[in-house]
């Protein structure tokens, strides 16, 4: 269950380079300069080997993990999870990992998407019942473009083809108002369904550096990390700082985003207590010396 | 008087810091976003009531679902508004 890659480990310097927020502040965007401010400054990363799931776990998964624990999630158990409708976010009663829209919906279809409405303590959960942990911010990033500094798990030029992102499914979009058409149509059709795609859909063109797949969307991923800033003094949303100490870091974008929210270096802040949505899950990694000492 | 504390990206024109009125905290809040309209849809549910996936914090103090209820925003506090998903 749940292929691994052995990363080898190395030294590279975390986060942003200056020029990466230039380059955003130039592109056809909405967000101001601030909000990618937790990005930077660059910080210098030390990784011993470890191993990392090439794919985020899937609904077949965490459906086997529930099937041998009786494991409840934090949706399952207050009655209600988190979906975007039409007029924005909305908690809605039955959502939950197996019926990601609520009542009337199902997975028939998505065993191999990656399983959503998992909260933080949820993917911490399946982690240890794997014999695995969730990967650290570090881990995550240098897994995603190795010791050189890329834009996207494949290089620095965009390709909508290449990952599940909005841009996948409404073509080149700019403007939030944009975004918000595409995704009235999409819930007009169908209501607010989660539209990811088959892990390792976008392989080999789309991998990472190491062959790890859909990191740059499809779903947002948590990490073990705690949120902290890069530093204190760098430039940054008020409200990115409160989260320091208290979320934790969420790394690659989801098929929500437009392509400057899933770039390698981007970081997200995810409230861990109990909240997911349908846009949320998560991959596992493994300690290398651990993988050793089990292998015959 | 208190001062409220919201994204960047909450606003078109990035502006993040904006004065309330101090009061139980769900007031605060339904006042604020009737004083806002364009961010009420980021603060209040379809009932009327402030949206719970929301988090507050007063001062440096997370309020946790369980006591917003009960929360007293006083006079001279900052009252900071974070999304479940902060950032990106």
């Amino acid at each position: 269950m749940g292929e691994m890659i052995r990363i080898p480990g190395g030294v590279f310097l975390q986060g942003s380079p200056p020029w990466l927020l230039d380059w955003l502040d130039g592109q056809d965007q909405p967000l101001p300069r601030v909000w990618f401010g937790d990005e930077t400054p660059q910080l210098r990363a030390d990784l011993p080997a470890y191993f990392i799931d090439r794919y985020p776990v899937t609904v077949g998964e965490f459906s086997e993990f529930v099937s041998q624990t009786g494991y409840q999630t934090d949706a399952d158990r207050r009655g209600f999870g988190l979906v975007y409708d039409s007029d924005g976010w909305t908690e809605r009663a039955g959502v939950r990992w197996s019926a990601p829209g609520g009542p009337g919906t199902d997975t028939d279809g998505y065993r191999d998407h990656p399983v959503v409405h998992v909260s933080w303590d949820d993917a911490s959960a399946y982690a240890r019942w794997a014999g695995k942990r969730l990967p650290t911010e570090t881990e995550w990033e240098f897994a995603c473009r190795g010791a050189g500094f890329r834009i996207w798990p494949w290089g620095d030029e965009w390709d909508s083809r290449h990952a599940n992102t909005a841009e996948l499914h409404a073509g080149p979009l700019s403007t939030l108002t944009d975004w918000r058409s595409w995704w009235k149509s999409v819930c007009d059709r169908g209501g607010p369904l989660p539209q990811t795609t088959s892990v390792g859909q976008f392989s080999g063109a789309g991998d990472s550096v190491f062959g790890c797949a859909d990191m740059a969307g499809n779903v947002y991923e948590w990490t073990a990390t705690l949120s902290y800033l890069y530093d204190d003094a760098a430039p940054c949303d008020p409200t990115v700082r409160m989260a320091a100490g208290r979320y934790r870091v969420i790394r690659g974008g989801s098929w929500m985003n437009f392509r400057y929210q899933v770039r390698c270096s981007e970081r997200m802040h995810g409230d861990p207590n109990g909240w997911s949505s349908f846009a949320h899950g998560f991959r596992c990694a493994r300690d290398a010396e651990l993988q050793t000492r089990e292998l015959p | 008087m208190i001062k409220i504390v919201i994204p960047s990206v909450w606003n078109q024109d990035g502006r993040t810091e904006f004065e309330g009125t101090e009061g139980p905290l769900p007031e605060v809040i339904k006042r604020f976003a009737a004083d806002n309209p364009s961010l009420s849809r980021r603060l209040i549910a379809p009932d009327g009531s402030p949206l719970m996936y929301v988090n507050f914090c007063v001062g440096d103090e997370f309020i946790p679902r369980s006591q917003r209820a009960t929360t007293t925003v006083v006079a001279g506090s900052t009252l900071t508004i974070i999304s479940p998903m902060a950032g990106g």
